[in-house]
């Protein structure tokens, strides 16, 4: 099984173009091949022969996410994709039901804020299943249970405080959570 | 320029000719993958990596959400083939992934 995953940020957003971005998951999953399929040694090779050599076009990066995706169970993970330019959004999610039409085995994973919601659900058609992420308290005692045992000053906690750090955080975090 | 890339995507499957690995000589490796993108998600990737704390967000397995999706394709008889986790800025979306995916495949492990 290979992963390869992304993260879109909005600082990097000019940079974090869908060539670009496909092109490092390509990169991942050639990682974890181990060697590079002589399909794309040659295509490297060809494009050394252009004056200052030649970049790849989105098309070419498609089929080849496509081809080295077949080859065992893969699943793609994008993060943020809220923070993806809007123009650029479009472009990945069309090139994804590329990606996944060639290739049956592979999985998408993809995290964002709620307002792009349609706009996967409309992309992906009915391919895409939604989640909705919430502050859970389950989750919170235990990432404070966690935090408290690799305390690197345990001495100075007492139980009155463990006990107020265990009762405080969580009720704090449930009233300023936002309804999704 | 080969024609297996600019032919249909139907051409790469499993029996298809990236199952060829070149030896590539070991100094064109780097600029090769250099070549196929500049940009470095690992440093995002090892923040995230050493953050995350065991156990939490496990509800999202046990999800039929998330079950369909993992368990589904072809075989599973489901065609949720791409799983969307959507939610405010804050609530631990960039972690849950790396619980639902490489928490569950150690090998993945940072």
């Amino acid at each position: 099984m290979a992963v390869a995953c992304f993260y879109y940020d909005f600082a990097s957003r000019e940079a974090q173009s869908p060539t670009n971005m496909l092109g490092s998951l390509l990169k991942q999953l050639l990682c974890g091949l181990g060697e590079i399929p002589g399909e794309i040694v040659k295509r490297f090779q060809g494009q050394k022969k252009a004056i200052g050599g030649r970049r790849l076009q989105l098309p070419d990066i498609v089929n080849m996410c496509t081809a080295v995706t077949s080859l065992q169970p893969t699943f793609i993970c994008l993060d943020a994709l809220d923070e993806c330019a809007p123009k650029h959004r479009l472009e990945v999610l069309g090139s994804l039901v590329q990606i996944l039409q060639g290739s049956p085995n592979t999985r998408i994973f993809m995290t964002g804020r709620s307002h792009i919601r349609e706009a996967v659900e409309r992309e992906l058609g009915g391919r895409t299943t939604n989640v909705s992420i919430e502050r859970r308290e389950e989750d919170v005692i235990t990432y404070l249970r966690t935090r408290m045992m690799k305390d690197t000053t345990p001495q100075a906690m007492d139980s009155f405080l463990e006990n107020e750090i265990m009762k405080r955080i969580p009720e704090d975090i449930s009233e300023t959570c936002v309804p999704t | 320029m080969s024609r297996a890339f600019t032919d249909n995507t139907n051409s790469f499957n499993v029996s298809n000719s990236y199952n060829n690995i070149t030896t590539v000589i070991a100094d064109d490796e780097p600029k090769i993958l250099a070549w196929l993108s500049p940009l470095e998600p690992q440093v995002r990737h090892q923040d995230i990596c050493e953050q995350r704390v065991d156990n939490v967000g496990n509800w999202l397995l046990e999800t039929e959400e998330f079950r369909s999706w993992y368990n589904g394709g072809e075989s599973g008889g489901s065609d949720h083939v791409a799983l969307f986790c959507y939610g405010e800025p804050g609530v631990g979306k960039s972690h849950i992934w790396y619980t639902s995916l490489l928490g569950r495949n150690k090998e993945h492990d940072c």
